[in-house]
């Protein structure tokens, strides 16, 4: 009754172990209850874990790709986080930390196709319509603006607002140096303007 | 299950391994928005650069967006090019947006030819390759885009011109070869959808 369903694409292997849930009239083939899964990476650890852990990856994995579409490099989990993913250089670092006392983190270090290998696996985990689990995944959104800007080298972010600012400044310094034309008084305008009626 | 559809609710299309659902994941924007100026300068140039792999390129898009079943949106080359010329900097430029279909779709086949280039994409982005290929395949790859967008794209505009001055632009071609590779398979459609509505700075 154990099932095993596996997804390879080149360097990553992702196996997945299970039983269907019969009490929700779930096929054989399918799989209801994750009882364990497995992750082989070519020359890196073969990981391995619960419904839980896997989760926990893909809640660090997903929106790290999201992010690397738009060109945004950014961390996902925290330090006390038992999965984190970082850039490092041109690679991808994922940290794992074991719930376990006394066990020293260990870490994955990931090239782009490797990256890329790994999220078509979980891609077809997710579409896999034997795997009849629900995840609770963050879905793809547009990134803000705020994140967008934060991608940008800092002479770049700040080269518009300062020349704006600069030239505002300038045109006030000139405008001030300018001296106002002086105006003749209403009275002499009004004895010119009688002078003509006269004539 | 080699049949595929295209609406507004849910897209799906057919891969080896049978039916993927692509919509299945309801977006948290609105999925009739439509794709902004930014959006379509990236969305062209993420199909030249699969033109520049691929000698082949355009006559593949009308096939895959056949076998998809796409042919009543991009039924022909010319219904592809006429789609492609909103992007505003192309020498021949048309006015007007496409809509939440028509950028669907487009969407579509590109996650689809990136799908079908994996390998190549693959090894243009692997670190293990060895380092003498790789760099003949980028400059190979570098040049055929070069031509491409000095063919199809106004020389006036600047990031035209930055694109064709720069001696090695890897970065940004890069950048769109990680952005195939990523979108490649089941799940790319919503990361790509979502990353061309990024908010414009």
């Amino acid at each position: 009754m154990r099932n095993t369903i596996s997804y390879i694409h080149n360097s990553s292997k992702l196996t997945l172990e299970g039983l269907p849930d019969l009490s929700l009239n779930q096929d054989n083939g399918s799989i209801g209850i994750l009882s364990n899964w497995q992750l082989q990476i070519v020359g890196l650890t073969e990981l391995e874990g619960k419904r839980e852990h896997l989760e926990q990856l893909m809640n660090v994995v997903y929106p790290y790709a999201r992010h690397l579409v738009s060109s945004v490099k950014k961390t996902f989990g925290e330090l006390k986080d038992p999965v984190a993913i970082s850039s490092n250089n041109s690679y991808h670092q994922i940290m794992l930390r074991s719930s376990k006392p006394g066990i020293a983190p260990m870490e994955l270090q990931l090239d782009d196709a490797e990256l890329s290998d790994l999220l078509r696996c979980l891609d077809d985990l997710i579409n896999d319509q034997r795997v009849l689990l629900t995840w609770n995944i963050p879905r793809s959104i547009p990134l803000s603006r705020r994140e967008i800007i934060g991608k940008l080298p800092i002479l770049q972010r700040f080269t518009a607002p300062v020349l704006g600012i600069t030239t505002m400044l300038f045109c006030c310094l000139i405008f001030s140096v300018i001296p106002t034309p002086q105006r003749e008084s209403a009275g002499e305008n009004y004895l010119d303007n009688t002078d003509l009626i006269q004539n | 299950m080699n049949q595929s559809s295209l609406n507004n609710s849910q897209i799906s299309f057919s891969t080896g391994r049978g039916v993927n659902k692509l919509g299945k994941a309801a977006t948290h924007y609105s999925t009739s928005q439509v794709l902004g100026r930014r959006g379509l300068e990236r969305l062209d140039m993420l199909l030249l650069v699969i033109e520049s792999l691929d000698l082949n390129g355009s006559q593949a898009m009308v096939w895959t967006s056949k076998k998809m079943g796409l042919d009543t949106k991009l039924p022909n080359a010319v219904e592809v090019w006429k789609f492609r010329c909103h992007n505003p900097l192309r020498k021949a430029t048309r006015r007007g947006v496409l809509n939440s279909s028509e950028s669907d779709s487009l969407i579509l086949l590109v996650c689809a030819m990136s799908e079908r280039l994996y390998p190549i994409l693959r090894q243009l982005v692997s670190s293990k390759e060895p380092r003498e290929i790789n760099e003949e395949r980028w400059n190979q790859l570098s040049t055929r885009l070069k031509d491409l967008v000095s063919e199809r794209f106004n020389k006036r505009r600047g990031a035209v011109q930055a694109l064709l001055a720069s001696e090695k632009p890897y970065n940004s071609i890069r950048q769109l070869v990680l952005s195939l590779s990523l979108c490649a398979g089941s799940g790319g459609f919503d990361r790509l959808k979502a990353s061309l509505h990024d908010v414009t700075i």
